[in-house]
């Protein structure tokens, strides 16, 4: 076993992950970014495909820094958020972040004349280089602003648990080296959680191969207080064909440089949504084009894994080429953008909800965790939102650094899960692939804990899980004993965090007797504001867990009613 | 990595690469089959391909098969992605013979995948990226500003970002890195190889970079032993056109920025300007001055075979085409990029 010990141990390469690092090192504090897969490559944050442009940035008037700023909170968290933190926030990201960016290089795009191109409407956004890939040259400086500061990064390495001290604090992390199968314990002050917004727990997820609710499974068993678990996020239109493809979005968002974007239609030909037409706000209209999509799918006119088009027909095919990669799964598949539509199906995307922190420090409940990025619970995703978090985890370690020991070895935990990651790889059960067993996760996860649900089919998929834990788990089957990239023996590892997040999610779910935004209860289908403009607060006990509930303040914007059903709700 | 490649030898046998197999049409159930390069692990020194037939699914990607072959026949095979489109750039395999980003490409009737080639592998599919980091790193790929930054947003034009907006694109695949014939050569040259040289490109044609920054990451890339057999281009997924917008924008920066890398092209050059046409034996002499004497025999050899005719080098009247080739020439630096 390799034994590494830093000042501040990062878990996760995103742009939480990598901000914190570059921020910690600023003030001379060491870390190390463990990486389930590449730093800068894998998860999430290589998807953002605009650059949201908030306050008065660009030319932005009053009107739009407060539509940004309203979009944020009523469309992209349901008023699930703390404003005045969403404020600060909007601060930072019009002073410091786009200015940090373009000094270390990201290139904004430009037309010929030296105008940076933004998309018209309401709120308005900008890309990197080009829309629908911005994420990738983002992601991709980060990477070497992170080689240029010196900071040691240990990739394609999955962290298996949460390294604690006799009186419960973090000290360190386990992980083993997915490439040539190592032990190593990392050991640091602190630890920084940042594994991102997304998982692949449903059929269709968003999230990318390496996700596995590792970040949610490993805090819990920690000790830490989890928050609106069951705030999932949906795309409403990603590509149905390949599955491959299932996180391929064909993006609603405005066109650069144009005035016009994409539009649905249903089975029947019929269009259920034009972004120009249907999205009050003219921006991210994720929640609106989910709505839309239930009342379809309950006329039987669309399914939520296909039979519905999406695409850019109405545009001019030079329009959506100018500044964007919109037209790039159309092209590959030898369809003209101008004239058809792709087959689109809904794909389970962020959580709002996650490990519940105090958002000026980013500390968890538990002494040395804090949490950065998607992973955290306080807000939904934005590449901009996600890197202020890493800047404020760092803040938070740097202020409460006279109480941070120095990270230690302990010994009984290294060695149990030693025991318990080796007997994984030599499972030789007569049961199902690990791989197997991941299917089968997401196949409950999408039949009874996708868009609709309510409280019969949460406790079936329950009582489905608990089946699988108890027959299907102990009896697995790994087939090649190789420590080498064997991606069987991390499935094996993954199903653990998979079925333990999804029975989280799925606890907190039943709790939240309401329906707001993307959350659907038929048996609730009401927006509640009277009871649930709340966090729905899980904690751990000794003996399993309660939960608790919090209301939001609403200092800048408000609901304006008690109860409504939610799909006559715009947001 | 390169043993036992001739030079001359590499390049032919890619040229049968599956595109005449094509993306024949193909309805759902019909039958793919599959051979797969199996190594490393269990294997030890073995190597071994193994068959699967699978049936095929509406649209299917390269990927969707592997996935296939994992979750029914073969748990143990190893295989990198994340991201399935076309953004991460880690699912780069051979497929009948030419680089394919594995979420993107098609699957065809047959096929046969492999790794990578001119990285180590780790397993199966699965290759090792760190001699492309190492390059990479070595140019130190990043901004030195030589003027302060004017704040958000700086003076720029998209006209000043074209060429680095293209090598921008680059999801570092190394689809490129395994598809040049130069890297095959291994260590007899000190080439970077085309997707290092994209990844320097972001920076280095980036009009914001520090002209000194850009010459010294530039003395590590040994581009002039691209030999511009566009075999880069072809396979790169992201459809940069890494030989004339990037090779070539590097080649022209480092003639300016560091003249003496770029002797043989400089002097090509002025050349081809003075006859209109190339001479072989002022080439030489002029590229390996005194040091030509060492080759004497070679040049012997080449003379007796007509290849060099130092006589004509000498003696050979002006033609006229010196002053179209510098009218060419001319036009070449100050037309329309």
């Amino acid at each position: 076993m390799r034994v590494l010990t830093t000042d501040v141990v990062i878990v996760g390469g995103g742009a939480a992950g990598c901000y914190a690092a570059l921020e910690l090192s600023k003030k001379q504090i060491g870390s190390v970014i463990v990486c389930k897969g590449l730093v800068g490559k894998s998860g999430a944050s290589i998807f953002a495909g605009n650059l949201v442009l908030g306050g008065g940035l660009l030319g932005n008037t009053p009107e739009q820094a407060r539509n940004t700023a309203e979009y944020l909170v009523k469309y992209h968290n349901q008023f699930l958020i703390d404003q005045n933190w969403a404020r600060r926030c909007g601060q930072w990201i019009e002073k410091v972040y786009y200015p940090e960016l373009e000094e270390a290089g990201l290139y904004f795009r430009r037309d010929n004349d030296g105008n940076v191109v933004t998309s018209p409407g309401k709120v308005r956004s900008i890309a990197a280089n080009v829309q629908g890939n911005s994420g990738v040259p983002f992601m991709d400086l980060r990477r070497k602003q992170v080689m240029k500061a010196g900071i040691q990064k240990i990739e394609e390495t999955a962290v298996t648990s949460l390294l604690r001290r006799h009186d419960g604090s973090v000290c360190g992390v386990f992980a083993i080296d997915g490439m040539s199968g190592e032990h190593i314990a990392l050991l640091g002050r602190a630890v920084i959680l940042a594994t991102g917004y997304a998982d692949r727990l449903h059929k269709r997820s968003t999230g990318t191969r390496e996700m596995s609710g590792d970040g949610l499974a490993m805090a819990w068993r920690a000790g830490a207080t989890l928050v609106n678990l069951e705030m999932q996020w949906w795309h409403t239109n990603d590509v149905a064909h390949p599955p491959s493809w299932q996180r391929m979005q064909i993006y609603p968002n405005p066109v650069l440089g144009s005035d016009g974007s994409a539009r649905m239609v249903n089975a029947e030909g019929t269009e259920f949504f034009n972004q120009q037409i249907d999205d009050p706000l003219a921006f991210g209209p994720y929640t609106v084009q989910l709505k839309a999509l239930v009342k379809q799918v309950r006329a039987g006119k669309a399914r939520y894994d296909g039979g519905y088009f999406a695409g850019f027909d109405n545009m001019d095919p030079s329009e959506v080429d100018a500044y964007t990669t919109y037209g790039k799964p159309f092209n590959q598949l030898g369809i003209d953008p101008g004239k058809r539509l792709l087959e689109t199906a809904v794909s389970a995307h962020y959580r709002q909800g996650g490990v519940l922190v105090d958002n000026t420090t980013m500390r968890s409940s538990v002494a040395g965790l804090y949490i950065a990025g998607g992973l955290g619970g306080h807000s939904n995703g934005l590449i901009a939102l996600a890197t202020f978090d890493g800047k404020t985890a760092a803040g938070g370690i740097l202020a409460d650094w006279a109480k941070l020991k120095p990270g230690e070895l302990p010994e009984d935990e290294v060695a149990t899960e030693q025991n318990r990651v080796e007997a994984l790889l030599a499972m030789t059960g007569p049961g199902p692939s690990p791989a197997d067993i991941k299917e089968k996760i997401r196949g409950i996860m999408w039949e009874k804990v996708g868009v609709e649900k309510s409280a019969a089919s949460l406790t079936g998929a329950l009582e489905d899980l608990g089946r699988i834990r108890t027959t299907m788990l102990p009896t697995m089957s790994v087939r090649s004993r190789t420590r080498t990239a064997n991606y069987e023996w991390q499935d094996a590892i993954d199903v653990h965090n998979m079925i333990d997040s999804a029975e989280l999610i799925i606890h907190s779910s039943i709790e939240r007797r309401e329906s707001r935004g993307p959350f659907m209860r038929l048996d609730y289908p009401e927006t509640d504001n009277d009871s649930w403009l709340a966090a729905n607060i899980m904690i751990k006990t000794d003996n399993g867990f309660r939960f608790e509930r919090s209301r939001y303040e609403t200092p800048f914007f408000e609901p304006g009613f008690s109860r409504r059903d939610n799909l006559s709700v715009a947001w | 990595m390169g043993a036992g490649v001739d030079a001359r030898s590499i390049g032919k046998v890619e040229n049968f690469d599956g595109l005449a197999a094509g993306n024949r049409r193909l309805a759902a159930g019909d039958t793919i089959r599959l051979r797969i390069r199996r190594s490393g692990g269990d294997l030890g020194e073995q190597i071994r391909f193994d068959s699967f037939e699978i049936p095929y699914q509406a649209s299917m990607r390269v990927l969707d098969a592997l996935i296939h072959v994992a979750e029914h026949f073969a748990p143990d095979l190893a295989y990198r992605w994340f991201c399935g489109s076309k953004m991460c750039g880690t699912c780069a395999i051979r497929m009948n013979g030419r680089e394919v980003l594995a979420c993107w490409e098609s699957v065809e009737p047959e096929m046969t995948l492999e790794p990578l080639r001119n990285l180590p592998v780790v397993r199966d599919l699965v290759v090792d990226r760190a001699p492309y980091e190492a390059r990479v790193a070595a140019f130190e790929p990043w901004l030195v500003r030589n003027q302060e930054y004017a704040g958000f947003p700086e003076p720029l034009t998209h006209k000043e970002m074209k060429d680095a907006s293209k090598a921008l694109d680059c999801i570092s695949c190394m689809a490129c890195f395994s598809a040049c014939p130069v890297i095959g050569l291994g260590s007899l040259t000190d080439f970077a190889g085309p997707a290092p040289l994209v990844q320097l490109a972001q920076t280095a044609l980036d009009t914001r970079n520090d002209p000194n920054k850009v010459a010294s990451a530039l003395e590590h890339a040994g581009i002039f032993n691209c030999v511009s057999c566009y075999k880069c281009e072809e396979v790169c997924p992201a459809k940069i056109p890494i030989v004339s917008q990037v090779i070539e924008p590097l080649k022209a920066k480092t003639a300016v920025l560091r003249p003496a890398l770029a002797k043989h092209s400089l002097t090509f050059r002025a050349i081809i300007a003075a006859r209109g046409r190339i001479d072989p034996t002022e080439l030489v002499l002029r590229v390996q001055g005194i040091k030509a004497i060492l080759h004497v025999a070679r040049a012997l050899r080449l003379l007796i075979a007509g290849k060099i005719n130092p006589l004509r080098t000498l003696f050979k009247r002006r033609t006229g085409a010196d002053a179209a080739a510098r009218r060419l020439l001319r036009q070449k630096d100050t037309g329309p990029s």
